[in-house]
C-alpha cells in the first residue's frame, strides 16, 4: 500500500521550519517584566512619587535626576561598587583561571572535583550569607578562630568598612569563582591540543606555553567574564543584604542596594527610579562590550 | 601541565575543602545545641546531635505556609518557563532569521544584564494597580518572566542537537507543526527539558529580591524567612542554620540528579549569540 506522492512544496526547507508566532507567549511575559516596567520606570523618574505621601504625584521634570546627582550618597555608593568590582575581579579571575587549568589537566577524579567546585554557585545566596555571617562572627566565628590558631589577632569583620568590604568580596568570590572557572574551562577545552604539542616539540616551557598560547586564546572569554562580572557586581544584593545591609552606616552600600534603600526604606520612589535609569545608562557600555566580546568567543 | 601533579591535587583538595566547608558548617550547626554551637574551639565532630533547632523552626507560626509558598511558586513558575520557553526556544533554534528575533533576544539579554531592582521598582508600582502585590499568582508570573530567558537559552542548546531530518520526514508524513513539536521534538528533548526545569526551579527557589519587594504575609518564600532571622537582635544560630539547611538540602539533592547538564546551564547566556 505504499503510494509514492511527490510533495515538492512540503519538502522545501522554508516550510519545514517553525515560525515566529511560537515566540508570542514569551513576548507577553517579557513585555510584562521588562518592556513595560522599563518605560514605566522612566516615566516614574519624572514624577515626585513618595510612598509615604498621599498627595497625587505631579510632573517634576529632571528634578529627581538633579537631586540624585547632587547627593553625595550616589557618588559614594558608586565608588564602593567600583571598589568591590575591581578587587572582586582581581581575585576571582586569576583563581578561576588557576582552577580551570588544574581541572583541564584531566587528572583522575576531575569530574568529582568539578562537581564539588561548582556547588557554591548553586546554593541559596541568602543562606550562604547567613552562614558566612556566623563564620565571620568576631568572638565565636570559625574564621577568627582559624586565624587565631596561626597567630593572627581577631578581626571585627563586619564592623569596619575595609574588612566588611573584604568579607563581602570573599563571599561573592566563593559563589562566583566557579562561574569564572567553568567559562575558562570551556575556552581551554576549545584550544586544539596540536598547538601545545608543537610548542613542546619546539622546547617551550610550561610558563611560555601559558603566556604565549593559552592566555591569548582565552582572552576573548576573559573579556566576556569581565563584562558579565561588572554587571553582576552592579546587581549584587542578596549576600550583601544579609552580611551588612550596606553598613556600618552606608560604608558597604553599593549603587544597587542604595537604589533599593531609596525606594523601599526612605520611600523616595521617584528618586529610586531615577537611580534605576542611571544604573541602566552605566550598564549600557558594559552590555555592548559584552556582546562584542562574546562574538569573539564562538 | 603548569603544575606538578602533587601540586594540582593539593590545590584541588584545598579548593574542595573551601567549597564544602560552609555547607558542612551550616548543617552541623543546625544539629548542635546552643552550648555546642557557641563553644570555642569550635566543635567539628565531637558533639551530641540534636533535632531541637528543627523542632523550633517547624513550630514557627507560618513555617509550613512559607515552605509550601516556596514550593508552589517554584513549581508554578518553572512549568510556565518550560511551556512558554520551549516554544520560543524551538523557533530560535530552528529558524535563524525571523521578524522580531533581534528585539526578543535584546529583551532576554536585558534581564541578564540589568539589576533586577531597576525593573522591580516599576513592577511593584504596577502590581498595586493589577492587585498582584503579595499574591502567589503575581510572584509566579514575575518569577517566570525573569527566568524565561535562561530556560530558552538552555532549551535552545538541546533543540539544536535534534537533527532537522527527523522533522522533515515527519512533515512528509503530514504532521502539523504543533503535532510535530509535541509528538516528536518534545519527547526527543525530554532529558533536556528535565534539566532545564530543574535549573530554572533552582533559580526560583533561591530568588530573594523579588519576594522581598513583592511578597507580604501571604506569599513569603523561604529565602525571605531565612533572611528575617538576622533582623532579631538575639542571634540564635541553631534555628537559623536549620532554616538555611532546609533551603539548601533540596538544591544539593537536585544538582546530583542534573550533574550532567549543570555546566551548560550555569554558563547559559554568557557567550550565546
Amino acid at each position: 500500500m505504499i503510494t509514492k506522492v511527490s510533495r515538492p512544496n512540503l519538502l522545501r526547507r522554508k516550510n519545514l521550519r517553525p515560525v515566529a508566532h511560537l515566540t508570542i507567549p514569551t513576548w507577553i511575559f517579557l513585555a510584562l517584566v521588562v518592556l513595560i516596567p522599563f518605560f514605566y520606570g522612566i516615566y516614574i523618574s519624572f514624577l515626585n512619587i513618595n510612598l509615604a505621601s498621599f498627595l497625587p504625584p505631579s510632573f517634576v521634570g529632571f528634578d529627581n535626576y538633579q537631586t540624585v546627582l547632587a547627593a553625595s550618597e550616589t557618588w559614594s555608593t558608586l565608588r564602593i561598587t567600583l571598589i568591590i568590582t575591581l578587587i572582586g575581579l582581581l581575585m576571582q579571575i586569576p583563581i578561576g583561571i588557576l582552577l580551570a587549568l588544574v581541572l583541564h589537566e584531566n587528572l583522575r577524579g576531575t569530574k568529582i572535583f568539578r562537581s564539588i567546585l561548582i556547588t557554591p554557585m548553586l546554593l541559596t545566596p541568602v543562606a550562604v550569607g547567613l552562614t558566612y555571617r556566623f563564620m565571620f562572627d568576631t568572638d565565636l566565628g570559625v574564621i577568627n578562630w582559624a586565624l587565631g590558631s596561626i597567630g593572627i589577632e581577631k578581626v571585627n569583620w563586619l564592623g569596619s568598612q575595609t574588612s566588611a568590604l573584604f568579607a563581602i568580596i570573599i563571599v561573592d568570590s566563593w559563589q562566583s569563582i566557579p562561574f569564572v572557572m567553568l567559562l575558562v574551562l570551556a575556552a581551554l577545552t576549545a584550544i586544539s591540543s596540536s598547538l601545545y604539542e608543537a610548542a613542546r616539540v619546539d622546547g617551550a616551557t610550561a610558563s611560555q606555553i601559558f603566556r604565549r598560547i593559552t592566555l591569548p586564546l582565552i582572552t576573548p572569554t576573559l573579556l566576556v567574564i569581565t563584562m558579565i562580572k561588572i554587571m553582576d557586581f552592579l546587581k549584587l544584593f542578596d549576600t550583601l543584604f544579609i552580611l551588612t545591609r550596606g553598613g556600618p552606616g552606608n560604608a558597604t552600600t553599593t549603587l544597587g542596594l542604595w537604589t533599593y534603600k531609596t525606594g523601599f526604606v526612605f520611600l523616595e520612589f521617584s528618586r529610586a527610579a531615577a537611580l534605576g535609569v542611571i544604573i541602566t545608562i552605566i550598564t549600557l557600555p558594559v552590555y555592548f562590550l559584552w556582546r562584542r566580546a562574546s562574538k569573539g568567543v564562538r | 601541565m603548569i603544575l606538578k601533579r602533587s601540586a594540582s591535587y593539593s590545590l584541588l583538595f584545598l579548593a574542595s575543602f573551601l567549597s564544602l566547608f560552609p555547607l558542612f558548617w551550616t548543617i552541623s550547626t543546625s544539629i548542635k545545641d546552643r552550648v555546642d554551637s557557641y563553644s570555642l574551639p569550635p566543635k567539628f565532630f565531637t558533639f551530641t546531635p540534636t533535632l531541637k533547632n528543627y523542632t523550633s523552626l517547624f513550630s514557627l507560626e507560618k513555617f509550613w505556609q512559607i515552605y509550601s509558598n516556596s514550593i508552589i511558586i517554584t513549581l508554578g513558575s518553572t512549568l510556565i518557563c518550560l511551556a512558554v520557553g520551549s516554544l520560543a526556544a524551538y523557533a530560535l533554534a530552528r529558524k535563524p532569521k525571523f521578524r522580531g528575533r533581534t528585539p526578543l533576544e535584546g529583551l532576554m539579554i536585558a534581564i541578564r544584564a540589568l539589576p533586577a531592582i531597576v525593573l522591580l521598582l516599576p513592577i511593584y508600582k504596577l502590581s498595586s494597580y493589577l492587585d498582584l502585590y503579595d499574591s502567589k499568582l503575581g510572584l509566579i508570573l514575575i518569577f517566570a518572566g525573569f527566568n524565561i530567558p535562561f530556560a530558552i537559552w538552555l532549551m535552545m542548546s538541546f533543540f539544536e542537537q535534534i537533527p532537522v531530518e527527523i522533522e522533515e520526514s515527519a512533515r512528509v508524513d503530514g504532521a502539523s507543526t504543533f503535532k510535530m513539536f509535541t509528538r516528536i521534538i518534545l519527547p526527543l528533548a525530554a532529558p533536556g527539558l528535565v534539566a532545564t526545569g530543574i535549573f530554572v526551579s533552582l533559580l526560583s527557589w533561591n530568588e530573594f529580591l523579588i519576594p522581598v519587594i513583592m511578597a507580604g504575609e501571604n506569599s513569603k518564600t523561604l529565602p525571605v524567612l531565612v533572611a528575617s532571622f538576622i533582623s532579631n537582635r538575639t542571634l540564635d544560630w541553631g534555628p537559623m542554620a536549620a532554616a538555611a539547611t532546609v533551603a539548601l538540602i533540596p538544591i544539593v539533592l537536585l544538582t546530583v540528579v542534573i550533574q550532567r547538564w549543570l555546566v551548560a546551564g550555569l554558563s547559559s547566556g554568557a557567550v550565546k549569540e
